[in-house]
């Protein structure tokens, strides 16, 4: 039933992403010392914040697939990762646009926050091509929900440990001694990070409904054409589901 | 007075460089959600060809089976004649 809610949640998610966007730029004040270049802040963070999340659910959800053994979880933990990567990459270029707009630099090494930000990245780019390495289904699924468990509780860590670091080029908007961000900016902000959390699960919904349903269709194929009309599995980095564990639709 | 002259004279977004880059970011998502959803769309595609080879091969089994229903009346008609016509004689 992953296709159930998809209209009102895309409804939900156009009219959050709209609202975000006219506020950011019609409402939401200029910085005082920015200036117009803050704005990307409404998009970086929130993207970047709904990433490291995603990541700790992608852990949880290969927790809960070690623990019932459910390739269910296994496909959820999978879609998760995959889309948390491609947000991975939107928080990345666009921290990019903003160092380049008001550091006059696209990427600055000695910054901890950018650089662990890569770090995150890079190690759960290495988590499609750890599945894609192990051909049996059953292994693939244990070992990759290990690497989400163990990768999602070192996302955590390695944000605290950031958070603790010093640094005087990053900015810090949230429990600072300097105070956080005015009523305006906290609401517009707020707001769009409701707007990217439900573009996320509107993703990875469409994602997991779209493969539950190749693999209905497929085994919809077997049982009426036999085992000739179905091309033959090759190997592959995304989880396959057995038709009884398809949920019905 | 025309609202696009006020937009014209004051932008929501300014043409200087800040604008620039603030609209470069907001692109960047918007492109990487636009793949996504052409993505989707090819996959989607996908999806309704195997829908419609399972539903072409359910139509060409009915009509087997409608075609052999209409064929068994007569043939197993004209055997039961044959037969009786063989124990008359």
């Amino acid at each position: 039933m992953h296709g159930k809610g998809l209209r009102a949640l895309t409804l939900a998610t156009l009219v959050a992403l709209s609202a975000t966007f006219a506020l950011v730029v019609f409402w939401a004040p200029n910085d005082a010392d920015q200036g117009f270049i803050q704005k990307i802040f409404y998009l970086h963070v929130p993207v970047a914040i709904i990433t490291l999340i995603a990541y700790v659910v992608a852990g949880i959800f290969a927790w809960r697939q070690l623990k019932t053994g459910s390739r269910e979880w296994d496909l959820r933990s999978y879609v998760v990762i995959h889309i948390a990567l491609i947000f991975n990459i939107v928080g990345l270029l666009t921290g990019a646009i903003w160092a380049k707009a008001s550091w006059g630099h696209w990427w600055v090494w000695d910054e901890p926050t950018l650089v662990s930000f890569l770090i995150v990245f890079l190690l759960y780019a290495t988590y499609q091509p750890l599945r894609f390495s192990i051909e049996d289904p059953e292994r693939q699924a244990r070992y990759a929900s290990v690497f989400a468990i163990i990768a999602g509780a070192f996302v955590p860590l390695n944000f605290m440990a950031v958070r603790m670091a010093t640094s005087l080029v990053h900015p810090r908007t949230f429990g600072t001694a300097n105070g956080g961000l005015p009523g305006e900016m906290m609401f517009v902000f707020l707001v769009s990070i409701v707007a990217m959390g439900l573009l996320f699960w509107l993703i990875v919904k469409y994602e997991i409904a779209q493969k539950t349903l190749t693999w209905q269709i497929r085994a919809l194929r077997r049982r009426l054409l036999g085992d000739d009309a179905v091309a033959p599995l090759g190997r592959s980095a995304a989880p396959t589901i057995a038709p009884q564990e398809a949920p019905a639709r | 007075m025309n609202p696009l002259a006020v937009l014209a004279a004051a932008p929501a977004v300014p043409y200087d460089k800040a604008g620039r880059y603030v609209a470069a970011a907001f692109i960047v998502l918007f492109a990487i959600v636009l793949i996504y959803v052409a993505i989707m769309a090819t996959k989607l595609q996908r999806l309704e060809r195997d829908l419609g080879d399972i539903n072409r091969e359910l139509d060409r089994r009915q009509r087997e089976q409608a075609e052999s229903a209409d064929g068994v009346g007569p043939a197993v008609g004209a055997a039961t004649a044959a037969a009786a016509q063989e124990n008359a004689s």
